[in-house]
């Protein structure tokens, strides 16, 4: 796949990053936990890891958490959740890239929204300087486990369309 | 759709977010002390430190319309009588945690459960 090719499905992924980022601040949280989310834009950094690599998958992400933040969030919202996303991003890629055949994607993408959660947690806790936050883990990693079930496989039946379309389009490039 | 490896590692996540919780349940916050701030009207009256090896003991309070006795029980605190009218502050039973307090109006008497870190500070900011 050339490089400008590259480029242009990148940003798409970003796209719909950024778009399911704001879809999610408009979804009410059933759960009474504050800070707890569905996580929905780690479906598009589980796509990038997948499909191109962990580098792809960290410049994917980091630039969906900037076009987030400037498009619907504020500056401390975007520290967290640039946090999280560089964190989880780099986890889950080196799970992906060294235990493909212990866990699958929903595993990758359960590791994912648990490192998301530890590093939110380190973050506030240097924000608000107590350490008392953590007590607040257990609930958080809960919620994130679910919640990395629902992307993961999310993330297994969008892999399966999207690679038949990219195939598709190779086999068309080939032809012409 | 599930591997084995998800299913231990689901298992794993659940094992140890309990062990956290049960371990802050246990051993709370380390290095944060509680206290309990007796003011009558408005002026601090006596403080007492609260947990595990906190005292166990009975405490007169002077009010402004007679006497009131408080109850110590190592981490907690109640009214155990007072001489006001609708005895309010006696129902309110023990307080233990930081941010809770016993109130006796008429007495004029306000019992604070409060802790070395967060006491008279924000609890967090943002912006």
């Amino acid at each position: 796949m050339s490089g400008s090719k590259k480029m242009v499905y990148m940003s798409l992924l970003v796209a719909g990053g950024v778009a399911l980022h704001l879809v999610e601040s408009l979804i009410p949280v059933p759960f009474p936990v504050p800070g707890a989310k569905l996580g929905l834009a780690n479906i598009i950094s589980l796509l990038a890891i997948v499909l191109y690599g962990t580098r792809e998958g960290l410049q994917v992400n980091v630039l969906r958490c900037l076009i987030g933040a400037t498009l619907g969030g504020s500056m401390s919202s975007l520290l967290y959740s640039l946090a999280g996303a560089i964190s989880s991003t780099i986890m889950m890629g080196m799970i992906f890239k060294h235990f493909k055949n212990v866990f699958s994607l929903v595993g990758v993408s359960i590791i994912g929204s648990v490192t998301h959660n530890i590093a939110q947690v380190t973050v506030a806790s240097i924000v608000l300087s107590t350490f008392g936050l953590y007590s607040y883990l257990p609930f958080l990693m809960v919620v994130g486990l679910f919640t990395g079930i629902f992307t993961g496989l999310a993330a297994i039946y969008a892999r399966e369309k999207l690679i038949v379309n990219l195939r598709l389009l190779d086999v068309m490039e080939k032809r012409r | 759709m599930l591997t084995r490896g998800d299913k231990i590692l689901i298992a794993l996540i659940l094992v140890f977010a309990m062990a956290i919780f049960t371990g802050f349940q246990i051993y709370g916050f380390s290095g944060e002390k509680t206290y309990a701030v007796i003011e009558v009207n408005g002026k601090e009256y006596q403080k007492i430190s609260l947990g595990k090896d906190g005292p166990k003991l009975q405490l007169k309070v002077p009010g402004a319309m007679g006497d009131l006795v408080l109850e110590v029980d190592r981490y907690r605190v109640r009214v155990l009588s007072s001489d006001c009218p609708d005895k309010d502050c006696i129902r309110q039973g023990w307080a233990s945690r930081p941010g809770q307090a016993l109130v006796c109006l008429p007495n004029r008497v306000v019992v604070k459960i409060v802790n070395n870190k967060s006491s008279g500070e924000l609890d967090g900011v943002s912006f």
